[in-house]
């Protein structure tokens, strides 16, 4: 059987378009949406994480692709071959992608080699024995396995086992690499190394991947886009920084970092044209989109490592007296969290993150800054 | 729109060829379990004889009628059985139980020697059990009246009194409820009890109000299998109790269709019969359906990892091993000596050294060797077994895969319990159907006393097959099957390469399992086999039964018993051995690479594998055990 798209070169990763995709589960009769309306493009070579909280259907979206789910509506093409639309669906064997499973799915009854080997055995793409046995090993080597050909596959650590996963799903040198949460069944130091690897990895080849992870620190880490997934959407699709210090929504700025989030009202603008809004029973002065007239209600985020902390008040906009009251040492990182005074009355409870050595006393009186750049308005 | 790719319709990962294989393993295991049943049925409201093309045969209910005005006689019998069954039941799972607990819950020496001596008896044909018994048992000769005689006291057991066969009958039966109540045993979660034991509670209070509420399902189940495969077994009652047990079922069966001279059998009335018990293990099917369901929940429920907590015996140690060594010399050494001394003897005589010096004669082995009878039905028992463990075990494999990995409907869930269901039919009623089915589609397709109806007829056991492929499929997760497909590897080729190679260590293991069960079996064949089709067992029975005028040579019928065990023991291990050799050459094969060397392991070689592989490692581990023990 001849293979119609004969797999291209490592350094070719494909344009992977995915518009408008839905999926529905059907459960005792009744029709779940879990993925409603997906879209996003991910450019030949870079590397897009999947970011949500569980459940939000990451999984599903990825294995869609993968063609392991049938979507119900929507298309999916890769460098400009469709792999499925609502009527159309290429198997997962025909669709030219390389997948690494959460829990690696390693085949225990076969040797690392064999592991290794098995996508250049198969239909997708055989190769003749000499250049299927070449390729394995270079994917081998690629991981840091070859010394471990001969091992049965059950032999191999959990990290050795990820990287032959890897291994395995690069061995036919496919368009796009798809990874499900591969470094949630690793200890936390593992995972860092994996981590830089991974990215590395990807670099070297130039292949195209789509990782999904409702790790947040992953994500921003290894990804030049994250899209940020809830409840079945997209809700936010942007590189790390922007989407760290610009989130789109509240449910962005929470779920991505930590975040204090301030109800205010806008009172007007000033000179520079930021706004001036009422907030902890003062004013402060933000950016904020023009269309935020005066009045509106408005959600003002700022993240807690932003917020700084002075003995004295200094001359500038934005600093609020505050009294502390949890001091918590974490390392390199002391978390203070404080509460603002309005007057004698506490106005809020803020959280602000510095370096542990000019930390506050407990119970101390200190002048917060909210330095304007480092806020950003949300509208309700 | 590329058209590269095969459209498919749904996201199935299973090649649809699969699913065609799907249904015609179910429609053979539907056609295995249900014609039979269903002539059974047919014949019970059809006339006294046979059910089609006679003349008698009309639809009545006059057999029913028949029942109820002989009810003398049904209450006997449901008495007799129940008192029979009830109470073989009781005392094999209360030895099998005490086994179990001392081998897996205390710190009794030699405990992997106590347990393969309590599975030994599993791989002796129940029919050569059967005989050892009576032979151990004869009043004069009997080697166990014998030594009783030593004892103080006028002690002699009468072999052919109720009470005797009753505990006879428990203890051909101990292996199999033994062999189900180790694991239970071995899974429960000891940290339960130590929490009773540190609120204050003793040893006894432990058990009777922690261990015991905890395990019931799971022995209720074990109860109730035990209980159908007493129920079914027509050897001891066959062999031991023409007088006392003329009313327990199995023989009350046996009998009514074998007629005297000049009398039409019975069959309508037999079947009337069957039905009636039927319906009683169907109910029993459903309570330990409800009783696993009850023992999975509270396996879930209770934590997993834990060891057993291992009871300190001290000074119980002694009683304890005594005990355990009268089992063995009750269910083992003595049966195997009453077998040999036979053999060696013309005629019943008490052992003495006199005797050992003077009358033994090592003839008989000689002429069973020499008998072209024995070496004929030899090679069909193996050709018996082996067929029908083949069918039984592909068949029950590739409908557990489809179901166990197809979406559940109420089509599926309807097959899976009829698929597990033949456990719930006790032999005899399953070889009694099955002679009935041949004898009406004889006309038809005549197969009636023919090996091939021995071989359907044994694949009746389906059900073995199928529950353990279900849940070695269930074990195999999804996504190795997914990652084939991602690979690029078509459904087919993901199949045949990664879900065949995993599931055959269990099918190989049930395969070994039901080819044993296959050359041990007596019932079915008493049913169903003529002197041209009859199996090692059927033969052996021949030869010791009084009835069967020219062929009683009770000397070469020991000597046959004693060469049928030891065979069916060299094939347990030779099998196992094979399968084992099998492993270690592909594990050899899997080390050398061609073109890569055998490269010095640069890695650290204590890495514990990952937990994902492990469980299917531990599987595998499970898998090899079981094999051991059945063959052992
Ligand atoms: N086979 C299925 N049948 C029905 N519902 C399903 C099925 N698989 C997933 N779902 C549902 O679809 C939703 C999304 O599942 P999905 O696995 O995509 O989540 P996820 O974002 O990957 O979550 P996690 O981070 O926990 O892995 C969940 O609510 C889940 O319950
Ligand atoms: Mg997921």
């Amino acid at each position: 059987m001849t293979t119609p798209h004969p797999t291209t070169a490592a350094d070719g990763g494909g344009r992977l378009i995915v518009d408008g995709l839905e999926k529905h589960y059907s459960l005792d009769g009744a029709d779940v949406p879990v993925v409603k309306g997906v879209t996003f493009t991910i450019e030949p070579g870079t590397f897009t994480s999947l970011l949500g909280p569980s459940g939000c259907g990451k999984t599903t979206t990825l294995r869609c692709v993968a063609g392991l789910e049938t979507s119900n509506g929507g298309t999916i093409s890769l460098d400009g071959r469709v792999l499925s639309t609502a009527s159309s669906h290429v198997s997962p064997d025909k669709r030219d992608v390389g997948m690494v499973f959460q829990n690696y799915a390693i085949w225990p009854h076969m040797s690392v080699f064999a592991n290794a080997v098995f996508p250049l055995q198969v239909s997708g793409s055989r190769l003749p024995k000499q250049e299927a046995r070449k390729r394995a090993m270079e994917a081998l080597e690629l991981v840091q396995l070859d010394g471990y050909a001969h091992r049965p596959a059950t032999a191999l650590s959990g990290g050795q086992q990820q990287r032959l996963a890897l291994a395995r799903a690069l061995a036919h040198r496919p368009k796009l690499l798809l990874l499900d949460e591969p470094l949630s069944n690793l200890d936390a130091k593992l995972r860092d190394t994996m981590r830089n690897e991974l990215r590395r990895l990807q670099q070297q080849l130039g292949i195209t991947a789509l990782y999904v992870t409702h790790d947040q620190s992953e994500a921003l880490s290894m990804s030049d886009r994250v899209a940020v997934m809830n409840g079945g959407r997209i809700v936010q699709e942007a590189t790390p920084r922007e989407l760290y210090y610009q989130p789109a929504d509240r449910f962005v700025a929470d779920f991505v970092g930590r975040v204090n989030m301030i109800p205010a009202v806008v009172q007007g603008r000033d000179a520079n044209g930021d706004a001036i809004v009422s907030a902890f029973g003062t004013k402060l002065v933000t950016p904020c989109p023009a269309e935020l007239g005066t009045g509106s209600e408005v959600t003002v985020t700022f993240r807690p490592e932003s917020v700084r902390w002075h003995e004295t008040a200094p001359d500038r906009p934005n600093v609020l007296p505050a009294r502390v009251v949890r001091v918590e040492f974490l390392g390199e990182i002391v978390e203070v969290e404080v509460e603002v005074l309005d007057g004698r009355a506490v106005a809020g409870t803020l959280v602000a993150r510095g370096a542990p050595l000019d930390s506050p006393a407990n119970g101390s009186s200190v002048f917060i800054e909210l330095a304007p750049p480092a806020c950003r308005v949300l509208a309700d | 729109m590329s058209t590269a790719g095969r459209t498919t319709e749904v996201g199935r990962t299973r090649p649809t060829g699969m699913k065609i294989a799907t249904v015609i393993a179910g429609a053979v295991i539907f056609l295995l379990l249900a014609i039979p049943l269903a002539v059974q049925v047919i014949t019970a409201f059809r006339g006294p004889f046979l059910p089609f093309g006679v003349s008698t045969a009309k639809w009545s209910a006059d057999n029913f009628v028949t029942l109820w005005e002989l009810r003398e006689d049904f209450w006997a019998v449901l008495g007799s059985t129940a008192v029979f069954v009830g109470g073989s039941t009781i005392i094999s799972l209360l030895l099998a139980f005490g086994l179990a607990w001392v081998t897996v819950r205390t710190d009794v020496p030699f405990r992997r020697v106590i347990s393969v001596l309590v599975v030994v008896p599993f791989i002796i044909p129940p029919i050569v059990k059967a005989q050892a018994y009576q032979l151990m048992l004869s009043p004069e000769s009997g080697v166990l009246n014998q030594l009783l005689r030593l004892l103080p006291g006028d002690l002699v057991i009468d072999p052919y009194s109720f009470a005797t066969m009753t505990v006879v009958q428990s203890l051909t039966n101990v292996t199999f409820p033994f062999l189900m109540i180790v694991p239970i045993l071995t899974s429960m979660d000891g940290s339960l009890e130590e929490s009773a034991r540190v609120s204050g509670a003793s040893w006894g209070q432990t058990l009777r109000r922690v261990t015991l509420p905890m395990l019931w399902p799971g022995l209720l189940g074990v109860a109730v299998l035990t209980g159908i495969l007493g129920l079914g077994s027509l050897e001891i009652p066959l062999l031991f109790g023409q007088e006392a047990g003329k009313n327990i079922f199995a023989l009350k069966l046996w009998n009514l269709i074998s007629a005297g001279a000049g009398e039409l059998p019975q069959y309508g009335l037999a079947a009337a019969w069957g039905c009636v018990f039927l319906v009683i293990t169907t109910i029993a099917f459903v309570i330990y359906l409800r009783a696993t369901r009850s023992a999975e929940r509270r396996a879930s429920i209770s934590g997993k990892g834990f060891r057993p907590t291992i009871m300190k015996l001290g000074a119980w140690k002694v009683p304890v091993l005594v005990a355990v060594f009268v089992f063995v010399l009750l269910t083992a050494i003595l049966p195997m000596f009453a077998l040999l001394w036979s053999a060696i003897t013309p005629y019943p005589i008490a052992f003495s050294f006199e005797a050992l010096a003077s009358q033994t004669q090592w003839g008989a082995f000689g002429e069973v060797l020499a008998d072209p009878e024995f070496w004929a039905s030899l090679g069909r028992t193996l050709l018996i077994a082996g067929a029908s463990a083949t069918i039984a075990c592909v068949a029950a494999t590739v409908l557990a895969y489809g179901i166990a990995r197809g979406r559940r409907t109420g089509w599926s869930k309807g097959m899976d319990l009829f698929a597990s269901s033949s456990v719930a039919i006790p032999a005899v009623i399953a070889g009694f159907a099955m002679f009935l089915t041949f004898l009406v589609i004889n006309p038809v397709i005549p197969l009636a006393g023919t090996i091939v109806a021995l071989v359907i007829a044994y694949s009746y056991r389906v059900s073995i097959a199928y529950r353990s492929g279900y849940s070695a499929t269930l074990q195999i997760r999804k996504e190795l099957e997914e990652a084939a497909l991602v690979s690029g590897a078509s459904p087919l080729e993901g199949f045949r390469r990664v879900v065949v190679p995993l599931l055959l260590p269990t099918v190989f293991a049930v395969w070994i399992q039901m080819f044993i069960l296959g050359t041990n079996e007596f019932t079915l064949p008493a049913f169903l086999a003529t002197p041209e089709s009859r199996p090692l067992s059927v033969y052996m029975y021949a030869m010791i039964s009084p009835r069967s005028a020219q062929l009683y040579q009770p000397d070469q019928g020991a000597a046959m018993a004693l060469i049928f065990t030891l065979l069916v023991f060299a094939i347990g291990y030779g099998l196992q051995w094979a399968v084992s050799l099998r492993a270690i050459g592909r594990a050899r094969r899997r080390l050398t690479i061609p073109g890569l060397g055998t490269r010095a392991t640069a890695a650290v070689p204590n890495d514990p594998p990952a937990p994902a592989t492990r469980a299917v490692a531990a599987q595998g581990l499970e898998e090899q055990r079981e094999l051991a023990s059945v063959a052992e």
